[in-house]
């Protein structure tokens, strides 16, 4: 354990970071439009990054827009995690019924493509931050539930478990001292994995008007706004686009290694000791 | 083989009949009159009359999903409200379009996916393998929709080889070169992720089986490696297949951005187009169609997974 | 079949890493003879019994010399030495379960070995070879055998479907790494006599001295990596002069485990 943080767990603090700081940091006012300076180059003075069609500077937006454009990538992983952890344990330590039928929904939203059952979801809500949290926690909560169940399962059995039954410790007090310490640290480890996919879904609803609406900044709907001006400015229309793409790379790279330092590391071949072993 | 798939077929059944519970609630649960969210603030009083008779508005829920799953099985999705058209015909030309593209994206999908799992599978600790191995992280981590528009702004607006959208040359355009033309750029959008994935378990699967005693089996029986490379990679394929059903739900529902940004008239572009117009009905269908869509990928999957492991013909 | 091979293994050192698995190691198999290699497990017997095909793993480091009538497998190429493996050495697995194709039909992997080795001339005179192959290896209705899949057999028929591709080439030295250890004490008899009968000469891995007592003609004891005793079956068996070999052989007296 004492071995140093990656270098995505840098990056990552550091997007962190800019989320909060983000709007004190705007080298100009994200929302102050000046139509004589419309689609301006990136470089160009005053506008490192150029502007969009209404003249706004680019760069602002983007730093402005980093606060509700993780947020809506974290809250949800954080609402997924806690409720199919919860339904993860409940399934594993209830009866084959509540299992049943916990297994039997899931696979019914297992059947949706994520994107798909985002915006069922969404649709039903108004555009905003809480459509695309309510949204993403459903589509995530299933695979989240998955693993906990599959991780209770696995200790189920396990002699601790049944000492603290004989012991006549009730169902509540087995699942809270027991299973969660146990089921916790792979959640966590999960979850962090999925917190580039939910970025990314976020910024996708957005995009298509059932996320965070305009005129506010977000990395999603900033790509709508820039999609006209692909083909007239596309060195500043692809930069919500890379955007998205640095912040999702930097988040799978730390999920991934989170994974491997959690021992599920080796997923290829055969450590060579096992060889020699034989 | 037959008694196998008839067996998945009838495990569908349920799922399919939860994934229209779910497609039915979300619309009836919008909040509001229905009959305005269907048809907009200012329809006509005739109009709104037969679609509340339609919905059985009077009726209790589970009776309103009754006629309603009672007429999507007869094809009746209902009307559109931006284009005043049945659902089923715009979504029926809008099909094809869209499993051209997915299947494009798919064959893609599975030829790079291979060769970049197989990128070094000898040696999981080399180079190759590690180089291989961040190749298809920054793929899996490449939304659909930034590498779209990363896509058109190098290939189509900056070096001019592909056109930026559509589906054929308004001019000269409409035969199979033309087509094939535009489906490059659209095909690589919504493959990269899938590749990815593909890549990844594929070459864990390869890896594995290569250092496994099978691999010494058969060396020792004096195959050479090109034989023997062909029995890890049937052994591997089953990891391929299995992540086949994921591979086809980031298809299936990429096509959403990828079809909007590359205009390519599919399921997808309409959805976003019903979303955008709050056109409820073609929202519905749309979504129905593909979610039923997945759910048929995923039963062909499994048949071809049953079909290459002989283990598994009996196991359902 | 081929002549029986002689086999020379001198001075064999097989490291993995920091380990030492197989420490300078000597012995040989004469024409026609049967050595049967005792030791517990990772003493090391396996290591050298795969170091002899050339599979001793991706990370072992070998030094010394094995000779194969007088042919040294070492310095040959890959290609040269997977001419060798299934031609004129035959090797029976551990675990015929991981050994066999699971998803190819034991017919068509007969075919494709006979194939391989131009032991058949086409594929129709291989198809037509494998029911005999399959019948030599003492499996009933070996047409039905030549049909199945491996998980359609029992585990004793697929230790006898992997000797049947062992011996289907008619290799000259048999390598058989604890052929038995999977099978009960009825079926083992037979596949051990199975191995003997093809007239091949043995190299037979194995920790089961009833094993021994029934095939060997000569006997060596493996411990951490070295042989530290060989000598006729009946001498070393009843008489053995070092500790260890001694105290296999009293913790085992004849007979399965």
């Amino acid at each position: 354990m004492s071995r140093r943080p990656p270098l995505s767990a840098y990056a990552a603090a550091a997007l962190l970071l800019l989320a909060v700081a983000g709007p004190l940091l705007t080298p100009d006012d994200p929302d102050a439009g000046n139509l004589r300076e419309r689609l301006l180059a990136p470089g160009s003075a005053g506008h490192p990054l150029g502007t969009d069609t209404q003249g706004r500077d680019v760069l602002s937006r983007l730093l402005v827009a980093a606060g509700p454009s993780l947020l809506g990538g974290l809250l949800p992983v954080v609402v997924a995690t806690l409720a199919g952890g919860l339904l993860g344990i409940a399934a594993g330590l209830g009866g084959r019924t509540t299992e049943n039928v916990l297994l039997r929904a899931l696979d019914v939203l297992y059947a949706f493509p994520g994107v798909l059952l985002a915006i069922t979801v969404a649709t039903v809500l108004r555009p905003g931050l809480l459509a695309t949290v309510v949204s993403l926690s459903v589509v995530l909560t299933p695979a989240v539930t998955r693993v906990a169940f599959t991780e209770v399962r696995r200790i189920r059995t396990a002699a601790f478990l049944e000492a603290a039954r004989v012991s006549g410790a009730g169902a509540a007090s087995v699942a809270v001292r027991q299973v969660a310490p146990v089921v916790a640290p792979v959640l966590l480890v999960y979850a962090s994995s999925l917190v580039g996919l939910a970025v990314v879904y976020a910024a996708g609803l957005s995009f298509l008007g059932l996320g965070v609406p305009p005129p506010a900044a977000e990395w999603g709907a900033m790509l709508d706004e820039l999609r006209p001006s692909l083909l007239t400015r596309p060195e500043v229309a692809v930069l919500p686009a890379v955007t998205i793409l640095v912040v999702s790379v930097v988040f799978n790279c730390l999920g991934e290694a989170l994974r491997r330092r959690a021992g599920g590391g080796h997923e290829v071949g055969r450590p060579p000791a096992v060889e020699a072993a034989r | 083989m037959r008694r196998y798939l008839l067996r998945r077929l009838l495990l569908a059944v349920p799922t399919l009949l939860g994934v229209t519970v779910v497609v039915f609630a979300a619309v009836a649960l919008v909040p509001g009159d229905p009959v305005t969210a269907f048809l907009g603030p200012g329809a006509p009083a005739e109009a709104r009359e037969r679609l509340a008779e339609r919905l059985g508005l009077g009726e209790p829920l589970p009776v309103r999903y009754g006629h309603w799953l009672w007429h999507a099985l007869h094809g009746d999705l209902g009307v559109s409200v931006s284009a005043q058209r049945p659902v089923a015909d715009l979504l029926g030309p809008a099909l094809g379009q869209t499993l051209l593209l997915a299947g494009a994206a798919f064959l893609l999908v599975i030829t790079g996916g291979t060769l970049l799992g197989a990128l070094g599978a000898g040696r999981p600790e080399g180079r190759r393998a590690r180089a291989g191995r961040a190749v298809s992280t920054l793929a899996v981590s490449a939304p659909q929709y930034s590498v779209a528009l990363l896509l058109i702004a190098v290939f189509a607006v900056a070096l001019r080889w592909f056109p930026a959208g559509g589906t054929r040359d308004l001019f000269t355009g409409g035969g199979p070169a033309d087509q094939l033309h535009h489906l490059v750029l659209p095909a690589v959008a919504a493959a990269l992720v899938p590749l990815g994935l593909t890549a990844r378990v594929f070459g864990a699967a390869l890896s594995s089986v290569l250092h496994s005693d099978l691999a010494d089996g058969l060396r020792a029986r004096g195959l050479r490696r090109a034989a023997v490379l062909r029995h890890c990679v049937h052994n591997a394929s089953p990891a391929l297949l299995t992540i086949g059903g994921l591979q086809l739900a980031y298809l299936l529902e990429g096509v959403v951005f990828v079809e909007t940004l590359f205009a390519w008239p599919g399921v997808g572009r309409l959805l976003y187009d019903a979303l955008t117009a709050r056109d409820l009905p073609l929202v519905q269908g749309g979504v129905l169609l593909v979610a039923v869509a997945f759910v048929g990928v995923n039963i062909v999957v499994d048949t071809a997974h049953a079909l290459v492991d002989p283990r598994l013909r009996g196991a359902l | 079949m081929s002549a029986p091979e002689r086999l020379d293994v001198t001075g064999l050192t097989v490291t993995h890493g920091a380990v030492r698995a197989v420490d300078s190691v000597s012995l040989t198999v004469h024409p026609g003879e049967v050595l049967v290699l005792l030791g517990e497990s990772g003493s090391g017997k396996s290591t050298l019994a795969r170091t002899v095909l050339g599979l001793p793993g991706r990370t072992a480091r070998v030094t010394g010399s094995v000779a194969l009538s007088g042919t040294e497998l070492p310095t040959l190429g890959e290609r040269a030495l997977a001419d060798i493996r299934g031609r004129r050495i035959g090797y029976v697995p551990q675990d015929p379960d991981a050994a066999l194709d699971p998803l190819r039909r034991i017919g068509a992997q007969l075919v494709e070995v006979l194939l391989r080795h131009r032991v058949a001339d086409g594929r129709r005179a291989a198809r037509r070879a494998v029911p005999g192959l399959l019948d030599a290896a003492g499996l009933t209705d070996p047409e039905r055998a030549a049909r199945a899949y491996p998980h359609e057999l029992s585990g004793g028929q697929r230790q006898r479907a992997a000797i049947a591709l062992a011996l289907a080439c008619g290799p000259g030295l048999l390598v058989a790494d604890e052929p038995t250890t999977a099978l009960d004490a009825l079926v083992r008899a037979r596949v051990l006599d199975l191995l003997t009968a093809s007239g091949a000469s043995v190299l037979l891995v194995t920790h089961d001295i009833g094993a021994a007592r029934r095939v060997a003609d000569r006997v060596a004891v493996m411990h951490a990596g070295r042989i530290v005793e060989s000598g006729p079956v009946e001498r070393l068996l009843t008489a053995p002069e070092h500790p260890h070999a001694a105290a296999l052989v009293a913790a085992r007296p004849g007979g399965p485990r």
